[in-house]
């Protein structure tokens, strides 16, 4: 049922395109309703999931090599498919509102949400990594298409572009650490590495290249600068994208994969570093953010670094707290996004400075969007306020140095979350003296239900704690605790005055404050900004890139055919060569002629060969090839082969009846152009001649190295006599290898119709003045005379 | 009529004029050569002959489809030379072929020869022996790849024509219509 | 077994050795005859690993058992190759001749493109800080509601 949930998602969006052509709210429609029924399905199942019994399926696709499409459905990717299909479906229908009937993006976007929403259901089923791998560059090419829009403006593109390169480099890392992994474990099934996981030098290395994949596509520093440019899309589309699902790809194979490394300190030590990291220069940027959905960005950043570190340390509190915080941040990032999109849709824009005395004019647009915020800072009674307490607990509880430093660090970026969040409320909503109020056009009811739904959402799972309890805890149960305290802990929304309360309240307090000193610390962010920033080492890097690109190719291919066929006779000569060089061996007794009188032909042959390079006049060249052809014929009369002797002075002799032809009508003499310099000449012959002797060497060195004879050779002599033949060769060209006779005189008709057709094409030119202005060639009266 | 007016001034007494010499048209009557064309008619049908043997002869020695037909080409060639180039004049003036129809139909002789033991139940393109008694003659034992020969040699006499009526004919008379435009 | 000798080592060697060079020049006819010569060359080379040069393979001659039968399989290759060498030459006289009418002469030339990129430093379109440079498109923001269509109010 589950890989049938995922084809169905991606058969229907190849379907789309056309409902979209009659009607785009329609289309919208029709993509929301696959999600809604996934969700359905797993809450279904979910009974049986969270006692314990997974749901597993399996498809073959490759069974000679082992290859299988594993899918498995637990608690975590419960978790997941709540945001996956349950926030998609909302977004869908959201979405069906925002675009425009007459948009000429909305047909794309429907298919391509709905493509994405399938292989985002893949990727947090999937048991087998390199499934998961397939999915994960899926849903990497969905969101280039859909970043990228319809490709007309340079922002989409850029911003696309820079997505791709960032995830997809990530992406390879990553798939040659599965390999790693995969190869060292002796299996590729998740399951069965999370269960005895692997160790040794290459699953560290596998480790450290998994980390890249996860950090760039989850936008982790240094490589978070993606996320923030990817709001060229629409905004449900950033919502979805870049927010609710794909971007915590990462961070929920860090949370599949922690059970089985968490142990190491080459899994926990960058993500926690970076993570930290991540998560106050994320919030950092945000409170100098002017653009709201720049804003909600760097939220974003911000809160997947948090949840990098939770999920990172492999502790079972963090887990519970790690996974209802994924939870409560798709909920209220969807919410808050499309908050935006609506305030866009209704204003016309979403600059703060612009914005004031919204909150007056939509009061229930102003209070879902105040949920949603008071989720995102951790404000009792939401969600976002269970989870938090949750996370500042775990840390508490782990103690030590690795605890306390993260502690602090989860203290100060949730002080920063308070604060960019009170600036969202404060730049949407409020009334700011010296900014005109702005009249919001009326908003359709499609345009703001949606988001309550996950609004409430928030709220609900906040108050009716144990339903996200069950979940999460369903998770967090497959990871040690270290002390008992940390066992007993359920997610409630209440646990008694204690440090984590306190922490919360602090966080809160310095949150508030920062957001009165608002427009200094706004100040301060800019001044900061300019002088390092990881936008501008991805520019300098991509740049750099280019320019190798554009020197290594103007020194390669430089487009001159006698250059390039220069290369590939060096190759020629060189790589055998090596080998030559290496394995020499001179044969014993090599004759200096079996023949006498293989002596004057040899010499006439060579003589006119290299006079036929010093010959001026093109007739003279053709009558000296002549020779060349005359005198190999008579060497293979000495060597006793006389149909090939005849069939050699036929095929001369005709060859140059052509060759006659033809040089009726050019210049006598082989004119040149552009005199060669002699010096480029020189260096051309001084190639033949090597690539000649190579040959020469070649030719005595390999027939030596022979010892053993021929056995076809002996086999067709054998067998002639049943064909009726006392003529070997005639034998072996109509009756052993007949095949390739046929395909030889297949070949001659192509050439004669090819040579035909190039010639008899000269009548038709059109010309003036003598010189033809358009080629005759495919013209109807030529086709027709070609074929006589 | 004067004796003078019948006389054909010395420097063209061997340039013909007449065309009993070649079949059909010969438009073009300045270049031409008498002794190449009272060799070509004399060795004409004496090469075609000689181009048959090696094309029956080619089982049991040197010979062969291959060399059967590049000689038969070869005849063509000598009559082109000879005089039967320019348009109106092509080789077999009396029997109008065109070269890709042979061309075609030698193909077609080689692949029917290929896949007609397939039809028996034996593999593609085998070879079997059939005799045949000719009544003044006695036995012939023919051999069943003969007609994979006839293919080739039809092939290769139509595309050394198709060179023919392309490079040769074709070439001289894109001279001819520079030369007119030239001078026009 | 016998190998090459050495007189014929050297014929195949200058045979080569002219072909090659000859395919190294600009004039197209040049370069076919570089091709024809290589040709014969290669046939050469492929008969002469035939071995030594012995009685030609021809059954019931009259010398029966007498001196061993030279190597039926290179001859027959070889001769395809002449074959094939010969249909090759043609069309590519064919093309020396259309590009003499249509160009006047008969010399392969340097494609443009590659010259064009080879004396840039950077490639058109960059998509890194270059980009900049290339003056910017004044118009909607992709990201907003009004580049999706039908923005403010609308309700039907």
């Amino acid at each position: 049922m589950l890989l049938a949930l995922v084809a169905a998602h991606l058969v229907l969006a190849c379907a789309l395109p056309a409902v979209a052509a009659r009607s785009t709210r329609a289309a919208f429609g029709l993509a929301a309703v696959l999600p809604a029924v996934t969700l359905v399905w797993a809450a279904a199942m979910a009974p049986a999931v969270l006692g314990g019994a997974a749901v597993e399926e399996n498809l073959a696709w490759a069974p000679a090599l082992h290859l299988t499409f594993d899918v498995r459905l637990d608690a975590l990717a419960l978790v997941m498919i709540v945001l996956v299909s349950g926030v998609g479906a909302v977004i869908l229908a959201y979405s069906a509102f925002y675009f425009g009937r007459r948009s000429p993006d909305a047909s794309r976007t429907s298919a391509l949400l709905l493509f994405f929403a399938g292989a985002m259901l893949g990727l947090v089923v999937a048991d087998d990594l390199l499934t998961l791998y397939v999915f994960w560059e899926l849903t990497s090419i969905a969101s280039f298409l859909l970043v990228g829009q319809s490709g007309l403006h340079r922002a989409n593109r850029r911003a696309a572009v820079q997505a791709l390169l960032v995830t997809v480099f990530g992406g390879l890392s990553m798939l040659l650490g599965f390999v790693l992994v995969g190869e060292s474990a002796g299996t590729y099934r998740i399951s069965a590495i999370v269960a005895s996981p692997p160790t040794g030098g290459a699953v560290t290395a596998g480790i450290v290249l998994i980390l890249l994949g996860v950090l760039t596509k989850s936008a982790q520093a240094p490589f978070h600068p993606w996320l923030p440019a990817a709001m060229a899309a629409p905004t449900p589309v950033s919502g979805y994208l870049h927010a609710a699902s794909m971007v915590k790809a990462g961070v929920f194979l860090v949370a599949r994969l922690s059970p089985a490394f968490a142990s190491s300190a080459e899994w926990w030590l960058p993500l926690v570093v970076l993570g930290l990291a991540t998560m106050l220069i994320g919030g950092w940027r945000a409170l100098g953010a002017t653009d709201l959905k720049r804003l909600l960005a760097f939220g974003t950043v911000s809160q997947l670094g948090f949840l990098m570190v939770l999920f990172a340390v492999g502790g079972r509190l963090a887990a519970v707290a790690g996974a209802a915080l994924l939870l409560a941040h798709g909920l209220f990032k969807a919410t808050l996004f499309l908050v935006v999109g609506t305030v866009d849709k209704v204003t016309g824009t979403r600059e703060i400075g612009a914005l004031s005395g919204l909150g007056r004019a939509m009061p229930g647009l102003a209070a879902a969007s105040a949920l949603a915020a008071a989720s995102m800072a951790g404000i009792p009674p939401l969600l976002g306020f269970v989870a938090k307490e949750a996370a500042f607990e775990a840390f508490l509880l782990e103690g030590g140095l690795r605890g306390g430093v993260v502690e602090v660090g989860l203290v100060a970026g949730s002080v920063l979350t308070v604060a960019y969040s009170a600036r969202f409320l404060w730049g949407a909503f409020a009334t700011k003296p010296g900014v005109d109020p702005v009249t919001p056009a009326p908003a359709s009811p499609g345009l703001t239900v949606p988001l309550w739904i996950t609004s409430l959402a928030g709220l609900v799972l906040g108050l009716v704690a144990p339903v996200a309890a069950v979940l999460a805890e369903a998770y967090g149960d497959t990871l040690p605790a270290r002390t008992a305290e940390e066992a007993g802990y359920h997610l409630a929304l209440w646990h008694g005055f204690n440090l984590a309360l306190g922490l919360s309240a602090v966080a809160l307090a310095g949150g508030l404050l920062l957001h009165t000193g608002r427009d200094r610390v706004a100040a301060l962010t800019r001044r900061l900004h300019h002088r390092v920033s990881a936008q501008r080492g991805y520019e300098l890097v991509v740049s750099g890139l280019e320019r190798l690109a554009v020197l290594v190719t103007g020194r390669l291919q430089v487009g001159s055919l006698p250059v390039y066929l220069a290369t590939v006779l060096l190759m020629v000569i060189a790589l055998p060569g090596i080998g030559l060089v290496l394995g020499w061996a001179w044969p014993a007794d090599v004759p200096v002629v079996h023949e006498w009188i293989q002596i004057p032909l040899g010499i006439v042959v060579v003589a006119a060969a290299l006079a036929m390079v010093r010959a001026r006049r093109r007739f003279t060249a053709v009558l000296l090839v002549g020779a060349v052809g005359y005198g190999i014929g008579g060497l293979f009369i000495v060597d006793g082969a006389p149909d090939l002797a005849l069939a050699q002075f036929l095929v001369e002799t005709l060859a140059l009846v052509a060759f006659v032809f033809v040089l009726r009508r050019l210049p006598a003499h082989f004119t040149e152009r552009r005199r060669p310099r002699r010096a480029i000449q020189v260096r051309k012959g001084v190639l033949a001649a090597i690539a000649g002797i190579t040959v020469g060497v070649f030719g005595i060195v390999l027939s030596g190295a022979r010892t053993a004879p021929a056995t076809a050779s002996e086999e067709f002599v054998r067998l002639a006599p049943e064909t009726g033949a006392t003529n070997i060769i005639s034998a072996i060209l109509v009756d052993f290898r007949a095949l390739d006779t046929v395909g030889e005189i297949t070949v001659l008709l192509v050439a004669a119709s090819g040579t035909a057709s190039l010639v008899l094409a000269t009548r038709h030119d059109r010309r003036r003045r003598g010189k033809v202005r358009a080629s005759g060639s495919g013209t109807p009266a030529h086709e027709k005379e070609v074929s006589g | 009529m004067s004796a003078e007016d019948t006389r054909v001034p010395w420097p063209r007494w061997d340039s013909p004029t007449e065309d009993w010499m070649l079949p059909g048209d010969c438009p073009v009557t300045s270049e031409r050569t008498l002794l190449l064309e009272l060799a070509a008619r004399i060795l004409f049908p004496a090469v075609l002959v000689f181009s048959l043997y090696l094309l029956l002869v080619g089982h049991y020695g040197p010979g062969g489809g291959f060399s059967g037909g590049l000689v038969a080409g070869l005849a063509f060639v000598l009559r082109h030379i000879a005089g039967g180039s320019s348009e109106g004049a092509e080789i077999g003036a009396r029997i109008r072929v065109r070269p890709p129809v042979v061309v075609g139909v030698g193909l077609c002789v080689a692949v029917v020869t290929a896949l007609v033991p397939a039809a028996f139940g034996a593999p593609v393109l085998s070879s079997t022996k059939v005799s045949v008694h000719v009544p003044l003659l006695g036995e012939f034992e023919i051999v069943s790849s003969l007609a994979l020969d006839v293919g080739v040699y039809l092939l290769i006499v139509g595309v050394v024509l198709d060179l023919l009526r392309s490079l040769g004919s074709g070439i001289e008379r894109d001279a001819l219509d520079a030369e007119s435009e030239a001078a026009s | 077994m016998t190998t090459v000798s050495l007189a014929m080592a050297v014929v195949v060697a200058a045979l080569y050795a002219v072909g090659f060079y000859l395919l190294l020049q600009r004039s197209l006819m040049r370069v076919l005859l570089g091709v024809v010569v290589l040709g014969h060359g290669a046939n050469l080379l492929l008969q002469l690993t035939g071995g030594p040069p012995a009685r030609p393979p021809i059954l019931g001659g009259s010398a029966e058992g007498s001196a061993p039968l030279a190597d039926p399989l290179p001859q027959a290759l070889a001769l395809t190759a002449v074959v094939i060498t010969f249909a090759m030459t043609t069309y590519l006289l064919a093309l020396g001749y259309r590009s003499w009418v249509l160009v006047g002469h008969d010399e392969v030339q340097d494609d443009l493109e590659d010259r064009r990129i080879a004396r840039r430093r950077t490639p058109t379109a960059s998509m890194g800080e270059e980009a900049d440079e290339q003056g910017d498109e004044v118009g909607v923001d992709p990201g907003s509601a009004a580049a999706s269509g039908d923005p403010v109010g609308d309700r039907s």
